[in-house]
């Protein structure tokens, strides 16, 4: 009984991490962005920052809740057995959770290059004794930030998605391979 | 078929309830420091662009976990309830989105005329901000039946196991 209860709430808290991120990331870029193109650009970047900030803490909560939650399901399944003996490696279903895992790494890997590589960049304010050179060089390197922030954003959606086509075979199948 | 309807389910869920949360999180806290003109065009932008993705990602997951109810005689079998509550909740919100779409969300940005007398102008501005009071209130509802619906759709785990059901 206990158990049952363990595996509802685990599942509940998968689906809502998915949830965070997959659906948080798809009303991030077909809501909050394009919305942004009717106020004024300075305005428009203030609340894109500012969204962004907020938008991250749900990231990295939803990013530490998979690999709990998901443990807790697996163990709560009772499906240890399913990767004894090297069985990970093996079998379709210890694939499949191998590639999730290793997708998730990339996840974390990438999330931490927006957070500590690419956002202290764009908030870096342009020194005011700078000259005319330097502040364009200034506006440059922000933009290409920015670019490099929309190109990861966008592979890491599409990396949740796989993520969810291989979630979604674990729980109903023996896996995707 | 039974995969393809899982993966279409989640994702259309996940997609609808990122969103709510988004809105919820994100959005309205954000709304505190901004001025009130620009609140008020991001917010009608975003109203819009919300409530078909909102619609879409619904209907989505609506249709493919009525297919899996459908096609798995173990789910109609055993858990018919999960099935009339899960549908019910997804009915529900898609009512919460239409009315705020169609009703609520345009009288809160409902502009007078050029013309119009004090009186109007008042009586104006008291419907709008009873129309965000009310707005507000069906956001929370939105938000907590959406969370009590992510249950159901998260049950049947414990009748799964890696391999399928047993």
């Amino acid at each position: 009984m206990t158990a049952t209860w363990v595996s509802v709430l685990a599942s509940y808290l998968h689906l809502l991490a998915a949830a965070v991120y997959v659906g948080g990331s798809v009303a991030m870029e077909l809501v909050v962005r394009p919305a942004q193109r009717f106020v004024p650009p300075a305005q428009a970047q203030v609340i894109g920052q500012r969204a962004a900030d907020r938008f991250l803490v749900l990231v990295w909560s939803a990013l530490a809740l998979f690999p709990i939650s998901g443990i807790l399901l697996f163990f709560s399944l009772g499906d240890q057995h399913t990767l004894a003996g090297g069985r990970i490696f093996t079998t379709s279903y210890g694939q499949t959770l191998l590639a999730m895992m290793l997708l998730w790494v990339v996840l974390v890997i990438n999330g931490a290059i927006i957070t500590f590589v690419f956002r202290p960049r764009l908030l870096e304010r342009a020194s005011a004794r700078a000259g005319g050179r330097a502040a364009s060089e200034h506006v440059e390197a922000l933009q290409s930030a920015a670019r490099w922030v929309s190109y990861i954003t966008r592979a890491d959606l599409a990396i949740a998605l796989f993520i969810v086509l291989l979630g979604a075979s674990m729980a109903y199948g023996h896996g995707l391979f | 078929m039974r995969l393809a309807a899982i993966f279409v389910t989640t994702l259309g869920w996940a997609t609808y309830l990122g969103g709510v949360l988004v809105m919820e999180m994100v959005w309205r806290p954000l709304q505190a420091d901004l001025p009130p003109a620009q609140t008020g065009v991001l917010c009608q932008q975003m109203g819009v662009r919300y409530r078909w993705l909102a619609l879409s990602a619904l209907l989505a997951a609506g249709a493919a976990w009525t297919t899996l109810q459908l096609t798995s005689s173990y789910a109609l079998a055993t858990r018919q309830w999960q099935t009339i509550l899960g549908l019910s909740s997804l009915a529900l919100l898609a009512a919460l989105v239409i009315a705020m779409g169609a009703f609520v969300h345009p009288l809160s940005h409902q502009r007078s005329r050029s013309g119009s007398s004090p009186e109007e102008r008042g009586e104006l501005r008291s419907r709008r901000v009873r129309a965000i009071a009310i707005m507000n209130i069906m956001l929370r509802a939105e938000l907590a039946i959406a969370l009590l619906a992510t249950l159901i759709v998260a049950w049947p785990a414990h009748t799964l196991t890696a391999g399928g059901i047993r």
